[in-house]
């Protein structure tokens, strides 16, 4: 009786502990989750306009709030920092680049690019853990 | 690479916290050293790009921000007259969390550059 409660206990902690696994699952940066978030405030946002001076700024403001709001909807122990760039093509080249000091295990980023015919958009997501 | 000594301080002291003035002259003084008479350039722009945001980030990393987690984030592109709009928006607590940005401009590229930097409790 003792030899098997003895071997449930080994196979119990050589196991991976569920508690942790899920605690895992909750607080990592999920990469893919933020990436459908982004495209389909996009999308939903701008979608096949062509690019209008006068419109922009609201897209921007649109594409930012619609992300973060459906970031906040995850639930998660997360600040979050959007960024969205649009810009009109006419052969202008773009860059964008970031550096962060954080906690590389938790922390995490998303970048889209998303292009239509007359305009650029670029959005980042930045995930930081609480 | 963050300290994780639980320090049970959960507002920054003055003296460390994110000033924006105070970032966003760093940011200023570093983009307009390395930007200035430059061109801009396909091929040497997604370097350059890494590099500025690099230094911000190192820059602000030693000016004595106490228990700060850090984003920088650059956008450089070329100016031939077409419209460009950036937009941000941050979840996070407007208590101790804080932003900088600037806009740097020459006759054929603009570059901008924002830091955020939020409080790790």
């Amino acid at each position: 009786m003792g030899k098997q409660i003895r071997r449930w206990l080994a196979q119990i902690v050589t196991l991976p502990n569920p508690t942790v696994l899920f605690f895992l699952a909750k607080t990592a940066f999920a990469v893919e989750e933020v990436s459908k978030i982004i495209k389909e405030s996009v999308e939903s946002a701008i979608g096949g306009n062509a690019y209008q001076h006068s419109r922009v700024h609201q897209w921007t403001t649109t594409v930012v709030e619609q992300c973060l709001s459906q970031l906040s909807k995850l639930g998660k122990p997360f600040k979050y920092i959007v960024t969205c760039v649009i810009m009109q093509k006419n052969g202008a080249g773009l860059q964008t680049s970031s550096a962060c000091f954080w906690d590389n295990t938790t922390d995490g980023s998303c970048a889209v690019r998303w292009e239509n015919k007359s305009m650029y958009c670029i959005v980042s997501v930045y995930g930081l853990a609480i | 690479m963050m300290q994780g000594s639980n320090t049970y301080l959960i507002r920054p002291n003055h003296q460390h916290k994110f000033k924006p003035a105070v970032v966003k002259e760093y940011i200023r003084e570093i983009v307009r050293d390395r930007l200035s008479g430059v061109r801009y350039n396909p091929e040497e722009v997604p370097e350059l790009c890494r590099s500025l945001a690099d230094s911000i980030k190192d820059k602000v990393k030693n000016a004595g921000l106490d228990r700060y987690k850090l984003v920088v984030q650059v956008v450089i592109g070329e100016q031939r007259g077409q419209g460009v709009k950036m937009s941000s928006r941050c979840l996070w607590d407007a208590d101790t969390d804080n932003y900088a940005e600037d806009v740097f401009m020459n006759e054929n590229m603009f570059c901008v550059a924002a830091v955020f930097g939020s409080y790790y409790y």
